[in-house]
């Protein structure tokens, strides 16, 4: 049987968000809900990255001696990967920020459960 | 309280405590206010509906207006549901996005 | 190629990024910072209208020495029209908007400088950034990169809370964040399916493909695609599911922060709006939705603003609340009803901004801000008391001020669109407005002072004052003159009511 990588990413990264909605909504230690984003912001890459595969296609750099027209119609799609790295990026500077505020609230509170710090 | 417990309790509690502090004139006012403008613009917003259907328009109107004035004191209701935890606002945000994302998917069949 | 559009946001990058360095030198601080803010509504005014090419890569068909050389598989299909690079559009509407951006940001950071004890390098580098990355959304053509800048201006906005100091700020901050961390990727989702369906990011070249048949408008692909962007303006915007997290936000912020703040949200609702109907247009479901979130944020924001006690928490529902008087603007999608909501959006970033620097200069001399334990203000500062009142009138729709002009022309256009109960909805929540702010103005400012209020701080500064008169200036300026703002906004809404891009 022929596993379609691309399907079978998709799926995977549908999986991801789904568990990261999850974790983020019904956990109760602050951690895991900031595990629980990651999550969601790893299947959302995963899409991302999966939408620009093409079976049989090659690497997106234009070498010499290359065709124009055989190069244009083999290579992968390369928005996709330029998208994924600025998210990538994103994803890490708010996690930063995010897991900064919680060290901050813990030495506060002496706490990291979400019911007693961010409850009402 | 965590995502759960927090449905539970708001399945059992629809039907409403009574509330013992002692309020000022000045809340009394805006409670009664903010009662009237909920249910009345409610009311006109539903009387849109005769783009549809005009008999839709007036049993909703009716059926609204009769829950309401069952269900009265019900800005108490939504002042604490709208409270600053983040397990209710949790809650409301992927209620949100279910219907967001269900209205969309299934809005092109009659679209 | 106009080199003035891509420093519209470059130049408050580089002005954070020079104020973060300087943080603890005072008198270098402030004379940096009001020497660049002032370059912030100058920029604007003197660009030219046109697009601006990152790079230089214009799409193919302008560019035909770099055309010849490739294969007709490129050059004779849509291909040749596509925007190789990300394009940022600059035109009338583009110009009023960042002018009023850069006009408050101004005005908020020249605040800042004289309210807090020591001028905070840090504070101003979030400010700058802030307003770089909604410049940017308001300017961008690529749908990625306005994401990007989203996320930024999502980062500013935690970073403005996170330095004002107030009580349970931290928590509001790390709240935010974790609605932020869901809807935002959702966002992304969103752009990945439509990216997945048309092969590209740029708005222009998405809206190409629809019309032009490339790709199936029908896709359900796309619906769901249209959902998670909604999705995420929900997010951005402040509107429900999302308006108490929102007005947490500009209370646990100082009153200049707050300011800016729902500067962004105004402009972050208008800039993702005008997309969504620029790409959604022909589902006629996505303006039943815009108009059903803009309705229920006007209800939901000022029933709650009434029942609260503390000023900067119902400024912050009552600015939830006006955001629905622009959304009802822009889904009744006519071309006056698009004008009327955009020239809504302009009078309530100046409105709401007016109101919360003026009820700032109460919490910067008393620090409290429950009206039950407010009073007596008004013979402390008189000029205050005086300009705040004409700003509460100014929310409330009074002539001959700016809200007046746009809450006419939002029932007119509701009236002539055939929905003339939005315009009753609207003529009663603005007399529910009134009632608020004169409710929280006797408590604030008309009845006795209690006894036991103390007021710490002794004269408002000069700067808060000057910032004061200068609203109150635009208000009448705009609120007598309303067509220098609706003229620049008419090109805009015409094309998009015409549903041409």
């Amino acid at each position: 049987m022929v596993i379609d990588v691309q399907i079978t990413s998709l799926f995977t990264a549908v999986a991801l968000i789904i568990i990261g909605i999850f974790a983020a909504a019904f956990l109760d230690n602050l951690i895991k809900k900031i595990i629980g984003l990651a999550f969601i912001g790893d299947g959302v890459n995963l899409f991302l990255i999966a939408m620009g595969y093409k079976p049989g296609g090659i690497v997106y750099i234009y070498l010499p001696g290359m065709a124009a027209e055989w190069f244009s119609q083999n290579a992968a799609y390369p928005l996709p990967f330029a998208m994924v790295l600025t998210s990538i990026v994103i994803g890490a500077s708010t996690m930063a920020v995010m897991l900064g505020i919680i060290i901050v609230l813990y030495k506060k509170r002496g706490s990291l459960s979400a019911k007693e710090i961010l409850g009402e | 309280m965590n995502l759960y417990d927090l449905i539970v309790k708001k399945i059992k509690d629809i039907q409403g405590e009574g509330d013992d502090a002692a309020i000022t004139n000045m809340s009394t006012s805006s409670m009664l206010t903010a009662e009237i403008t909920l249910i009345s613009s409610i009311l006109v917003a539903l009387v849109m509906l005769r783009m549809v259907n005009n008999v839709l328009m007036f049993v909703a109107v009716l059926v609204v207006l009769m829950a309401a004035l069952i269900a009265m004191p019900l800005m108490p209701h939504f002042k604490k549901e709208q409270n600053d935890s983040l397990a209710s606002m949790m809650f409301y945000v992927i209620l949100a996005l279910a219907i967001v994302i269900t209205l969309f998917y299934w809005g092109n069949l009659n679209v | 190629m106009n080199l003035l559009i891509p420093l519209m946001v470059i130049v408050p990058i580089l002005c954070a990024l020079f104020l973060n360095l300087l943080h603890k030198k005072d008198r270098t601080i402030k004379t940096i910072a009001i020497i660049l803010a002032l370059l912030l509504p100058a920029l604007p005014l003197l660009a030219n209208y046109g697009l601006h090419y990152f790079g230089g890569y214009a799409p193919l068909i302008e560019n035909p020495t770099l055309s010849n050389n490739l294969p007709s598989l490129i050059t004779g299909t849509a291909l040749n029209t596509f925007h190789p690079a990300i394009t940022y559009s600059f035109q009338s509407a583009q110009k009023i908007f960042v002018f009023i951006l850069g006009l408050v940001g101004l005005l908020a950071i020249f605040t800042s400088l004289y309210e807090t004890r020591r001028p905070s390098g840090v504070y101003g580098y979030m400010m700058f950034m802030g307003i770089a990355a909604v410049t940017a959304i308001l300017l961008t053509d690529d749908i990625f990169n306005l994401y990007v800048f989203f996320e930024i201006a999502a980062l500013a906005t935690v970073g403005i809370v996170l330095v004002s100091n107030v009580k349970g700020n931290y928590e509001t901050a790390l709240k935010y964040m974790i609605l932020g961390g869901i809807a935002a990727p959702l966002f992304l989702l969103g752009i990945a399916l439509i990216l997945g369906v048309t092969g590209n990011v740029n708005i222009s070249d998405i809206i190409y493909s629809l019309q032009n048949g490339l790709v199936d408008p029908k896709n359900p692909v796309l619906l769901m695609a249209c959902g998670l962007i909604v999705f995420g303006w929900l997010y951005g915007s402040g509107l429900p599911p999302f308006h108490t997290i929102k007005s947490a936000i500009y209370s646990k912020a100082l009153p200049s922060g707050a300011a800016l703040i729902q500067t962004f949200s105004v402009f972050i609702f208008i800039a993702l709006g005008i997309i969504i109907l620029r790409i959604f247009s022909y589902l006629p479901f996505s303006q039943w939705v815009i108009l059903g979130a803009s309705l229920l944020a006007m209800i939901l924001g000022i029933t709650m603003a009434i029942v609260q006690t503390d000023i900067k928490r119902m400024i912050g529902f009552l600015a939830v609340g006006e955001l629905g008087y622009i959304g009802i603007g822009l889904g009744l999608g006519t071309a006056f009803g698009i004008t009327a909501g955009l020239f809504q959006a302009v009078n309530e970033v100046i409105i709401t901004a007016f109101l919360f620097i003026g009820f700032g200069t109460v919490l910067y001399q008393t620090r409290v801000s429950d009206t039950r334990k407010l009073g007596g203000m008004l013979q402390r500062n008189p000029l205050v008391a005086f300009l705040v009142l004409i700003a509460g009138f100014a929310m409330a729709g009074v002539p001959p001020l700016n809200a007046f002009q746009s809450k006419l022309m939002l029932i007119q256009a509701s009236i002539t669109a055939g929905f003339p109960e939005l315009g009753v909805i609207m003529i009663l929540l603005s007399i529910v407005t009134f009632m608020t702010f004169m409710k929280a103005f006797h408590a604030v400012f008309l009845r006795p002072k209690p006894v036991d209020l103390e007021l710490k701080n002794e004269d408002i500064p000069k700067a808060t004052i000057i910032t004061l008169l200068v609203f109150l200036v635009v208000c009448i300026i705009i609120g007598l003159f309303p067509q220098v703002v609706t003229s620049y906004l008419q090109p805009l809404a015409t094309s998009l009511a015409g549903g041409i891009v």
